[in-house]
């Protein structure tokens, strides 16, 4: 596709460009080749995670989460070529939302992950970038180079995990409703299990820790 | 009129002392580290290690530094986290010094005085910490007034995981930098589990699978070269991650293993990569010494936090993000 890409934000692993094809919004993700790693872990890394992102983008819109549309992978570039979603991310919107807003937001995230984690997939970076809120107010996920199918208690707990981490370090203010929103609304789509999941995630904000 | 003062460190396997100058200097650093002939460290023999070599350590840096006792304004010391029985042999010789001396004492985070001395070497002011040692691995960054923890490990630490495949190989503690000296004849890498969850990481799978090869029969070298590039890139990719989500311009790399040249290449890799500065802290700051907590003392003390001795309690599980940095804010 000969489009007039402009880049729109340099990522900590990709840059991601935005350009208009037939009158349709687009975003071309590249994962670029560091220099710094060797070659094998490079291509690697590179390869798996465009191929995973792609393969979830498109799962996870099966379990019913929106996800923008994948239009083309290339495994050579490292590329994916998907839908543009106008709006704002979670974490950008948090600080100007009322309190009520943002636990309607937050529940709605919550319910987004549970249904991934009811699916037997985890996002591997559930953190409030990685969500964005449209005009119409849907949320929408992204982001799914770390994700992973076949998920156990241990990988869902961990996935958890990160949010409180994510919460914790950029949203400290609101961190208490925010995270008892999300157990909300998750809780209530996952069942009994969540308790299950929830005490791992305790579990493993302990370890790597001085005892 | 300077102020002097005194830092203690004795959170884990080593104890420091070190004099510094609220102008900056570091006007003495003396430690000592527990290396076992074999096996790991027991806090036990490290706090017994800590009271026998303490005062001589404590005298020396006194000595080293050309003051005398009397010159001392303040006694800092490292209240957290660690080991217990070593911090509590640690604080007991604080709460002594400061008793006899009469001047007030203060209590250290272990994990923010790295940063803190960091700050100091390389004149940044606020940058992403990669945080790796034996017992800690830890990207930290200051927002809304402490120190978050953006990331850490999963299981072990880098450091530990480091050591622990060392001495299966017969390398003796600290392995670090033998295992760098062995990668250097390398032949070919090898695939290990590569961890990353977010900003999160995990080393316990690489070291099984590192075990593995080394029980396959494959060369040390080839092993020790696939543990650094995995686990060094690993470290990289958590670190890019910090630096783009917190939109910061320095990367500062401190802790023992910061002395690693390739983890020092990668990550300055990074930095150039989002036009960011880099520094590694210096050899002599770079491990547990007194001089960080010395300097860090300084900077709680003169926006008014010290301790009375009654409340002065170690906190062996003290995390970085429960204190407030008064004296950034």
């Amino acid at each position: 596709m000969r489009l007039n890409w402009k880049l729109m934000t340099l990522g900590a692993e990709s840059r991601i460009l935005h350009g208009v094809w037939n009158n349709q919004e687009l975003i071309l993700k590249i994962r670029p080749s560091k220099s710094y790693l060797i070659d094998t872990i490079d291509s690697m890394l590179r390869r798996s995670r465009t191929s995973r992102e792609s393969r979830m983008l498109t799962y996870a819109r099966s379990l019913g989460i929106p996800t923008p549309c994948v239009h083309w992978l290339d495994l050579e570039q490292c590329s994916i070529v998907m839908d543009f979603i106008e709006g704002d991310s979670l974490k950008n919107l948090v600080a100007n939302l009322r309190e009520e807003k943002l636990r309607i937001f937050c529940r709605a995230f919550g319910k987004l992950i549970a249904s991934l984690h009811n699916g037997d997939a985890v996002h591997g970076d559930p953190t409030t970038s990685n969500v964005i809120v449209d005009r119409t107010e849907k949320l929408w996920l992204i982001d799914f180079g770390l994700s992973e199918r076949n998920a156990t208690i241990e990988m869902k707990g961990t996935d958890l995990h990160l949010i409180y981490r994510a919460l914790e370090t950029t949203h400290w203010k609101q961190q208490e409703v925010m995270l008892q929103s999300i157990i909300e609304g998750y809780s209530s789509l996952v069942g009994p299990q969540s308790n299950l999941i929830l005490e791992r995630m305790r579990d493993i904000r302990e370890r790597g820790r001085y005892h | 009129m300077v102020l002097i003062s005194l830092g203690i460190e004795g959170t884990a396997h080593s104890f420091g002392a070190g004099i510094v100058s609220d102008d900056g200097q570091v006007k003495s650093n003396v430690w000592d580290m527990l290396t076992p002939s074999e096996g790991g460290i027991h806090p036990r023999e490290a706090s017994r290690h800590h009271s026998e070599l303490g005062p001589l350590i404590i005298q020396k840096s006194i000595a080293n530094a050309g003051i005398v006792p009397n010159d001392i304004d303040i006694v800092s010391f490292s209240r957290g986290p660690g080991l217990g029985p070593c911090l509590r042999t640690t604080a007991t010789m604080a709460r002594t010094l400061a008793l006899r001396l009469n001047v007030p004492l203060i209590g250290v985070n272990h994990c923010v005085a790295h940063i803190e001395i960091g700050c100091l070497d390389s004149g940044f002011r606020d940058p992403v910490t990669v945080y790796v040692s034996g017992g800690n691995t830890q990207t930290i960054a200051f927002s809304g007034g402490r120190f978050r923890t953006f990331g850490e490990t999963l299981d072990i630490a880098i450091g530990n995981m480091l050591d622990s495949f060392g001495r299966d190989v017969g390398m003796r503690f600290p392995a670090g930098p033998k295992i760098e000296m062995a990668s250097l004849d390398a032949s070919t890498f090898y695939e290990l589990p590569y961890s990353v969850k977010g900003m999160d990481l995990s080393y316990s799978g690489l070291l099984t699978a590192a075990r593995r090869l080394y029980s396959e029969g494959v060369a040390v070298s080839d092993i020790c070269y696939s543990i650094q590039e995995t686990a060094f890139g690993m470290l990289a990719e958590v670190a890019e991650r910090a630096l783009a989500h917190t939109k910061k311009d320095e990367i500062l790399l401190t802790g023992g293993v910061a002395k690693n040249n390739r983890l020092t290449n990668i990550l300055e890799g990074v930095a150039e990569r989002h036009d960011a500065k880099f520094h590694r802290v210096s050899p002599t700051l770079a491990g547990d010494q007194g001089a960080m907590i010395a300097w860090t003392g300084i900077l709680q003390y003169n926006a008014g936090d010290q301790i009375p001795i009654p409340d002065s309690h170690v906190l062996p599980k003290w995390r970085t993000d429960e204190q407030e940095i008064i004296w950034r804010a």
